[in-house]
């Protein structure tokens, strides 16, 4: 049994590499591990059609949510790392650790292409009697705890936007979290909350009607929904950077040279004007970075949120 | 005016109504399906309709999003197994119709009166619209809170039999809900250490096993072959003699509490984060203090059974409202829907009446198109549909047993679910020869995390303040309804002494 232990890793390299000689010969899995319908699951869908015209294969598509994306993706963590077996990886993947919620993190898997970020951006009702990112935090430094600002749950990535404003100025808000950005959103238009740290295409409506106004995008560059709105670190606050993201890996011990295929073909299909298309209408940010760039973008994002996240005295347990 | 003849002609183009008709047969099929909920039927075609010209994709998920919850009242009636979680009200009364031999007119009752409901939402959307969503998006946490602890007022409504044992049975449902992490501080609660557990007790896995598998339990353990042979014989002649459609006595006798309880699942749908299940709930325990004949409900009442069939569809209309008019969610199926409109590049909120006016006007129609539509379809197969069951009992139970295993993995692709199921199916047939009824229970389920975590919400909001409870009108109302609801049989007393009627 023992001897069969040491074997089996060595036996799926070899069957790994002879496979990747004809990779892919068969139908691919990928899971998505988020209910269907979100960003994720139609970010996943759209990929996917590129990719079957790309690889000649069909992909198969499985939502397998809950527990914060951790049981979707300790299911592809347990998979053969063969390439037929893959993931969609949101930035939760990064923050579960720290949560203590499970042990898997991003180091788990061999990523292959990011796709697209989601920035977070601070926004209030038009009557607020903030006009600028300075204003907001001068009243939030005068009176701590008054503003009360919506996320889309404790421990969430919009949370962590507004914990990154606290850190980075001193201020202290009133965190309210709610199940997912559109309760959070809607109780901002109802007047029941003073602003929210939410994905810009969720307040979108909102500015339309010229109801809201966003106020700072706390995310890497500017985004597309608001091209005039600034980021933080155009303000000057540079450690504001918040941004929720959807890459795409495989079980860690995939061999490189299928790594190598996925590569290629993610990079042309993540390039697609269909795909591009896509992300600009459902505003999310069209941000490719190949497996190398992935690779070291987790590590970092790895490393902010566990110095970040115990911080904010939640959860822990 | 020209506008709505152009929308006229826009949806009965063959193509169009081509793609509304397979989306009102698959959604059929769904909604009938327990464990496939008209949300994921949505997500999952939301993709496939990308390809299509915007106004038939939206044909085909419009289609499908109204028939699915009419038709999830089918399997709870006749398996007593809500098909989709808005039709948990419609087993109270649907399935004791079924058994009475009445299976025919309760089929014919959920047909007509979720068509009739469908069509009063669309009508509000219509011409309401812009008062009702503004009404609506004022809803804060306290006004959640008060709306589910009047929701869990109705668990003693629900409880056949003892009411102490319908509120044990209520409060360990509540206190199941509060496993997982809460909703405040994200701190691990009973999750015995699994991943599982960490969002809670999931719903749907224990409603289709509570009500599915725990009923086939229950009626294998009961079963005499001779009762059987009776019972089928009975049910056959009474299904054959059995008409579809109501008389007109008995729509005229529910017609004030059936056209309230529309106007109620409207409002209800409107409110951005509450949907179909708690909108029938709290119509059938409001028509139930109201009725003339309380004491059928729960028992076959056709009035009940019309009540909850009416306000879980109107309620698409309200969601409807608020998604379009403010850009908001009303539901979860609208929340996909926002996803698919900003496919084909339009961005709902107020701007979308002015700018993409036609496609509203589109949708609208299309709306009332495919409650038509399903209205004729179910009222042909209702006779059929409830034949399907005149089969041996035992094929009977092995295909509501394979439903239900099916049905609780499709949700999620979780084994664990399917083993939560037959946990749940379990303790729902422990419940039922210990005679605690099992409906308490689902409520306290569903409504015990809405109540904890909007209690939490509005006192985060109000710095620790209670006040902010009373302070707030529409909470307050719906908090002094709920004490009088509670209060009313001892008010009744004083009022009427001797219980003279």
């Amino acid at each position: 049994m023992k001897r069969f232990l040491i074997l089996a890793p060595a036996l799926a390299l070899i069957a790994g590499m002879a496979a990747a000689g004809q990779y892919p010969a068969r139908q691919i899995a990928i899971t998505v591990p988020a209910a269907p319908g979100g960003a994720s699951d139609m970010t996943t869908r759209i990929f996917t059609s590129q990719m079957e015209k790309i690889l000649n294969v069909p992909f198969l598509v499985a939502n397998r949510p809950g527990a914060s994306c951790s049981i979707g993706m300790e299911y592809v963590k347990n998979r053969a790392p063969d390439g037929y077996n893959l993931c969609y990886i949101p930035v939760e993947s990064v923050m579960i650790r720290s949560l203590g919620i499970t042990d898997i993190s991003s180091n788990d898997f061999a990523f292959f292409g990011r796709a697209m970020t989601i920035p977070a951006a601070l926004t209030v009702r038009k009557e607020a009697p903030w006009n600028t990112f300075d204003e907001f935090v001068a009243h939030a430094k005068a009176n701590p705890r008054a503003i009360r600002v919506g996320n889309s749950g404790t421990g969430s990535i919009w949370h962590i936007a507004a914990a990154a404003i606290e850190t980075a100025t001193g201020v202290s808000l009133t965190h309210v979290p709610f199940e997912g950005g559109a309760p959070a959103v809607a109780a901002l238009m109802g007047a029941n909350i003073d602003a929210v740290t939410v994905s810009p295409s969720e307040v979108q409506a909102g500015v339309d009607s010229g109801e809201f106004k966003v106020l700072a995008i706390l995310g890497e560059k500017r985004s597309g929904v608001v091209p005039e709105v600034k980021t933080a670190a155009e303000l000057g606050y540079d450690n504001i950077k918040v941004l929720g993201w959807g890459a795409f890996a495989a079980p860690r011990n995939t061999p490189p040279e299928i790594i190598a295929v996925l590569e290629k073909a993610a990079a042309q299909a993540i390039n697609s004007d269909e795909v591009k298309k896509f992300f600009k209408e459902r505003g999310f940010d069209h941000s490719y970075l190949d497996a190398a760039g992935m690779t070291a973008f987790a590590k970092e994002q790895l490393a902010f949120y566990d110095e970040m996240i115990p911080k904010l005295g939640i959860a822990q347990k | 005016m020209a506008d709505w003849l152009n929308g006229v002609w826009n949806v009965l183009d063959p193509g169009v109504f081509l793609f509304l008709t397979l989306g009102v047969v698959g959604g059929g099929v769904i909604g009938a399906l327990p464990g496939l909920t008209a949300t994921m039927g949505i997500a999952i075609l939301t993709p496939v309709t990308f390809w299509f010209e915007p106004t038939k994709g939206f044909a085909m998920l419009i289609g499908l999003w109204n028939s699915a919850i009419f038709a999830g009242g089918i399997t709870a009636i006749l398996i007593n197994t809500p098909g989709t979680p808005a039709s948990i009200a419609s087993t109270f009364d649907g399935y004791p119709l079924y058994k009475q031999g009445k299976g025919g007119l309760a089929l014919g009752i959920n047909v007509i009166y979720s068509a009739f409901g469908g069509i009063f939402g669309t009508l509000v959307l219509m011409f309401f619209s812009f008062p009702l969503a503004r009404f609506t998006i004022g809803f804060g946490a306290t006004e959640y809170f008060a709306l589910a602890l009047f929701g869990l007022t109705m668990m003693a409504a629900v409880s056949t039999g003892s009411i102490l044992k319908g509120l044990i049975s209520g409060f360990t449902g509540i206190l199941l809900s509060t496993v997982g992490i809460d909703p405040m501080l994200a701190m691990k609660r009973f999750t015995l250490g699994s991943v599982y557990l960490i969002d809670g007790v999931l719903f749907l896995p224990v409603m289709i096993g509570m009500f599915g598998l725990g009923e086939v339990l229950n009626q294998i353990f009961e079963h005499r072959p001779s009762v059987e042979a009776e019972e089928r014989s009975q049910r056959r002649v009474n299904l054959s003699l059995g008409r579809v459609i109501p008389n007109w006595g008995e729509i005229r006798s529910s017609l004030k509490l059936t056209v309230i309880c529309a106007a109620i699942g409207t409002v209800v749908g409107a409110i951005p984060a509450a949907g179909g299940d708690i909108a029938s709930i709290i119509s059938w325990g409001q028509s139930r203090k109201w009725s003339k004949h309380p004491e059928e409900y729960g028992k076959g009442s056709l009035e009940g059974l019309a009540v909850s069939t009416v306000s879980n569809n109107s309620v698409l209309g309200g969601a409807l409202t608020t998604m379009l008019t403010l850009g908001i969610p009303g539901d979860a199926a609208t929340a996909v829907l926002i996803g698919s409109l900003m496919m084909y590049g339009m961005q709902p909120g107020p701007k979308m009446f002015t700018e993409f006016r036609p496609f509203v006007i589109n949708i609208i129609l299309l709306m009332l198109l495919a409650n038509l539509l399903f209205l004729v379809i179910g009222l042909v197969t209702a006779k059929a549909s409830a034949k399907v069951l005149a089969v041996n009992q035992r094929t009977v139970w092995v295909s509501v047993c394979v439903l239900c295993v099916v049905g609780s993995f499709a949700l999620n692709n979780s084994y664990f679910d399917v083993l939560l199921m037959f946990a749940a199916g379990l303790i729902g047939f422990l419940f039922r020869r210990c005679g605690y009824a099992p409906g308490p229970f689902i409520l306290g389920l569903l409504l015990g995390g809405m109540l904890e975590a909007n209690l939490r919400r509005a006192l985060v909001i109000s710095q620790g303040d209670y006040a902010i409870f009373v302070q707030r009108p529409v909470s307050c109302v719906l908090l002094i309804v709920t004490v009088l609801t509670l209060a009313w049989p001892l008010i009744k007393g004083r009022l009427f002494p001797a219980g003279g009627k």
